[in-house]
């Protein structure tokens, strides 16, 4: 689960590295999409991006576009030091490497070959699935001291009122209010009820702090 | 009355077996909720000249319009048997949400029934108005019970008025504290039926979804209208946001029926919710979805209950407000003596004695103007990117 090739998108449009800027603009248009790798003879030679390509052509209105659409090539303009993906790899880990490298898209390759590319926007579905946004439920922040135990205590609550939890998310720690005091973590829960008021009842007794929801 | 001259008939659809859809001990969702709201309706005299309409349930081929059979048949074990099939929880059947009871799609079906037969007599033309304050069960899904709600009513009557009429557009606006997904889910690419949901934000409140970008799929792209409000936010900012959408998205789709979901839980007291209404919006919002039937669909208006989880001091008070308005009846000043003697020794908090809040109880948050600019907001995403979808 949560891995590259669980979210990245099989079916590719690539481009030949003699095709004109013109065509690659006129395929994003099409299809929708905003990065397109390059290939030769099935092996990933490069990648360009909308912005690439709009940023290597004359503006719109300039009467040397027409002819630029026509002339530039994409080899001209492509970045070919591509930094990719492999399909195994984490999902977190394709995107921090977006993150580092301030990049959209990363091409998933296997053994030299173009497998598929996965994309920012397939990062944050991935997201809303792992949180469990696409499924009914409440969404609750609760803090838990920084300790062993801590996050099997709170999720045990949630059991033993019967609730199901559809997903658990815990952050890095935050600095204590008071000195002398245990740090804390937030942990987000997903659960499957439309009343909070009894578990976070139950949840407080047992000395987690409820973030959210407020009391009324 | 100037109203009783516009329109005359309404009907109130009732019968003392809907309330055995309730879940028993301390569940919030409590049939005596709507013991309340009507007796408080009769002790003020609200109830003389309107008989209940006794329903049917619905049957099994009603239900099957938006719900799966196997669902059904699971639900039918669920109540009947003493040892409930282990597959149940795949349903959402036999959680802390929605435990079973016995006879359970009995009662259940019942309240569908109620809703169905609401909106053949306004159909029908035996009465303008109409109201089935059991109904309003909007989380159910397809194959799934959900937030209390084991059945669809709005989603079955919308889906045999379909049939039944042919070409017939449905306008169904919800103005629970939480957001009607099942019924937008069930008619999402459908642009006969326009669903309009005001409630407060899924970031952090059940059910989670009821985004502004939630609006329909394929053909139906435009007819489902969310409107997330911010927590807490108060009569005065919600009617604001109401008035800028509902008349224009309804004017838009010209229905041919509204059917209004009027839960009460967005109320300042509600235990379940976070958002600050008080009596004056549940006034507010019956007597606007009244003149737009008329403006728009002949008067043909059905109004269910739904959420309202403060049975004592919210909910009799609110649903009195809407029957008043259905029925075209004054609403009185002041909580009738007899309620109150009958049932403050048995409420855990003071009944209030007015039917409507005074805001002065009910001070304004420090936050409120940020709260209001940011619903001004939304408001303005709605009105830019969905309503000029509706045709």
């Amino acid at each position: 689960m949560l891995l590259v090739k669980d979210s990245m998108t099989r079916e590719i449009v690539t481009l030949a590295p003699d095709e004109t800027v013109g065509t690659a603009l006129a395929l994003c248009r099409e299809r929708r999409i905003r990065h397109l790798p390059v290939l030769t003879e099935g092996r990933l030679v490069g990648i360009v991006s909308d912005r690439d390509l709009r940023s290597a052509t004359p503006a719109f209105g300039d009467q040397a576009r027409a002819a630029a659409l026509q002339e530039i090539l994409v080899e001209d303009v492509m970045v070919s030091d591509v930094v990719s993906a492999l399909p195994d790899d984490p999902i977190e880990q394709a995107a921090n490497t977006m993150r580092d490298h301030k990049i959209g898209c990363l091409p998933v390759v296997e053994s030299g070959e173009l497998v598929g590319i996965i994309t920012s926007s397939d990062v944050m579905s991935a997201l809303v699935y792992l949180v469990g946004a696409n499924e009914p439920g409440s969404r609750m922040e609760i803090a838990v001291p920084d300790r062993p135990g801590s996050l099997a205590g709170a999720a045990g609550v949630f059991g033993m009122c019967g609730i199901n939890i559809v997903s658990a998310a815990m952050g890095p720690t935050r600095e204590p209010k008071e000195e002398g005091v245990v740090r804390e973590r937030v942990v987000v829960f997903r659960v499957d009820t439309i009343d909070t008021t009894e578990v976070v009842g139950y949840l407080e007794e047992a000395g987690y702090s409820v973030l959210w929801p407020p009391k009324p | 009355m100037a109203a009783q001259a516009l329109s005359g008939r309404a009907a109130i659809v009732h019968d003392l077996a809907l309330e055995n859809y309730g879940f028993g001990g301390d569940h919030p969702f409590n049939p005596l909720r709507v013991r309340l709201a009507l007796e408080l309706c009769e002790a003020l005299g609200l109830l003389e000249d309107y008989p209940f309409v006794s329903p049917r349930p619905a049957a099994e081929d009603d239900l099957t319009t938006v719900h799966t059979i196997t669902y059904v048949r699971m639900v039918q074990k669920a109540g009947r048997s003493h040892s409930p099939p282990s597959d149940l929880l795949d349903y959402g059947l036999g959680t802390p949400d929605n435990p079973i009871f016995p006879d359970m799609h009995e009662a259940c079906a019942r309240v569908v029934g109620g809703v169905l037969a609401a909106c053949r007599i306004v159909m029908a033309g035996e009465a303008d108005h109409a109201m089935c304050i059991s109904g309003g069960l909007h989380h159910a899904l397809r194959s799934r019970a959900s937030g209390f709600c084991v059945y669809n009513d709005a989603g079955v009557a919308i889906s045999r008025l379909k049939e039944e009429h042919p070409g017939i557009r449905i306008a169904y606006v919800d103005t629970d504290a939480h957001h009607g997904d099942g019924v937008q889910w069930m008619f999402y690419s459908d642009p006969d039926v326009l669903t309009v949901s005001m409630h407060e934000s899924g970031r952090y409140l059940f059910p989670g979804s009821g985004g502004v970008d939630e609006k329909g799929r394929n053909g139906g792209v435009g007819y489902s209208v969310n409107v997330p409000l911010e927590p807490f936010t108060d009569d005065e900012s919600w009617i604001s946001c109401f008035e800028a959408v509902v008349p224009e998205v309804l004017r838009a789709f010209d229905p041919d029926l509204i059917l209004s979901q009027n839960g009460c839980d967005g109320h300042a007291l509600d235990p379940l919710t976070h958002l600050s209404a008080t009596t004056r919006l549940y006034e507010h919002v019956p007597k606007r979805m009244h003149d737009l039937a008329h403006e728009l669909c002949r008067g043909r208006w059905v109004a269910t209950g739904g959420g309202g989880y403060d049975i004592w001091r919210v909910v009799p008070r609110a649903w009195t407000a809407l029957w008043a308005t259905v029925s075209h009846q004054e609403l009185p000043e002041r909580v009738s003596k007899d309620w109150l003697s009958k049932w403050s020794g048995k409420s855990p908090v003071g009944l209030p004695p007015l039917l409507r809040d005074d805001s002065e109880d009910y001070p304004q948050g420090p936050r409120l103007a940020k709260l209001a600019e940011r619903n001004l907001r939304t408001v303005d995403e709605v009105v830019e990117k969905v309503l000029p979808r509706i045709q």
